[in-house]
């Protein structure tokens, strides 16, 4: 019964999204309307105004900065929340599941992530981070990638291993880094009386001025990247913690 | 309804497919983690709308190299935003998956009918 409504409602809905779909303009189109007003002074001048090769970087650092902001601030506090709701992994109380169940992983998901490891880390911070505004890459998608590294390394060898090489008091720091460094290379700017997030130095013209700005975009994206990932990687630590009711059930009945 | 230009639009008519299935799971499945998993499947119905929207034919990816005329590249604004989007979406997973974990601590289940003691629906 209920399931019928719910299909018949579905059923409306898709049909008024068909619908819909059915007027839009042909996607793959040069003339559709969300490719003729700004996008091609953004493809043009994007270089030049947004400082770097990869326009998606450059909309998302200047056209779009502020909104990058947000999201940093978002992701921050997303953190922020679930440290507040399950509070950071607690060292020998914590197990991952290989230990939690006594097995440990196989040699040969333990020998594979040990070589891939170093590799993955190396992919997100040298070629995502660092040549992000060059070629494919940027900072948040470097930050996701060193995040699923350490998360591999976590599933393989348990959380009491990974916590040990990264331990919380070096995780606190960088955590915030994102944001840190986003509100410095703005203020900078604002120190020296230009606008916020302009990455631009008054009295530095030419050659000089774009190497500033790259300089400071570049920090700004490894910020997001080791920033982003370790966020990621605190998150899962503080999930972890299987034992805590499997071992000890605190299940009150309703 | 015109279905050649439906047929053109395939991205936008798999999107909403993906959309509708999404939100039946949310609706009907009384399981949480499975209504997230719903939600993210709607999430990514929406991204992939929003990045069919700006691909070109044969469109070049948004980076300034030699031989890439900047008409020939695709709308990069999708892309930022989208970049935006699926950081939300993370970042709102992880705390529902974290709110998930302290439900299941204080009731010993993820069943929402459960949960609201209304026995199975």
């Amino acid at each position: 019964m209920r399931k019928a409504a719910v299909l018949g409602a579905l059923l409306i809905i898709g049909a008024m999204l068909l619908f819909a779909i059915g007027k839009m303009p042909a996607m793959n189109s040069r003339n559709a309307p969300d490719k003729t007003h700004v996008i091609p002074r953004y493809l043009e001048k994007g270089e030049e105004e947004g400082g770097a090769k990869n326009i998606v970087t450059g909309v998302i650092l200047n056209y779009r900065g502020y909104d990058t902001m947000g999201e940093v601030t978002v992701i921050f506090s997303a953190l922020c929340a679930v440290v507040a709701l399950l509070d950071r992994e607690k060292r020998g109380l914590s197990r991952s599941s290989p230990d939690a169940s006594g097995v440990r992983s196989s040699v040969i998901v333990r020998t594979v992530v040990r070589f891939a490891f170093p590799v993955i880390v190396f992919f997100a911070v040298a070629y995502m981070m660092l040549h992000g505004e060059g070629s494919p890459g940027g900072g948040f998608q470097g930050g996701a990638i060193l995040g699923a590294s350490v998360i591999v390394f976590t599933l393989a060898f348990g959380l009491p291993e990974s916590t040990r090489r990264m331990p919380l008091k070096v995780r606190i720091p960088l955590e915030s880094t994102a944001i840190v460094g986003f509100l410095a290379m703005g203020i900078i700017g604002l120190a020296y009386g230009v606008n916020f997030l302009t990455y631009l130095l008054p009295g530095v013209h030419g050659a000089m001025a774009q190497t500033v700005r790259n300089l400071m975009m570049t920090v700004i994206e490894v910020g997001i990247g080791i920033g982003g990932g370790v966020i990621f990687i605190s998150i899962v630590f503080a999930m972890m913690r299987e034992d805590k009711y499997e071992l000890q059930p605190d299940v009150p009945q309703p | 309804m015109n279905f050649s230009r439906m047929f053109h639009n395939l991205n936008y008519v798999v999107s909403a497919l993906l959309f509708l299935m999404g939100l039946y799971t949310v609706v009907v499945k009384p399981n949480l983690i499975k209504k997230l998993i719903g939600l993210n499947i709607m999430e990514t119905s929406v991204f992939l709308f929003i990045v069919s929207i700006g691909m070109v034919e044969g469109g070049e990816a948004p980076i300034v190299a030699e031989g890439v005329k900047s008409s020939q590249m695709v709308n990069p604004i999708p892309q930022a935003l989208i970049l935006t989007g699926i950081v939300v979406a993370v970042s709102t997973t992880a705390v529902a998956l974290s709110l998930c974990l302290k439900i299941h601590e204080r009731y010993g289940t993820l069943n929402a009918a459960e949960i609201l003691g209304r026995g199975e629906p």
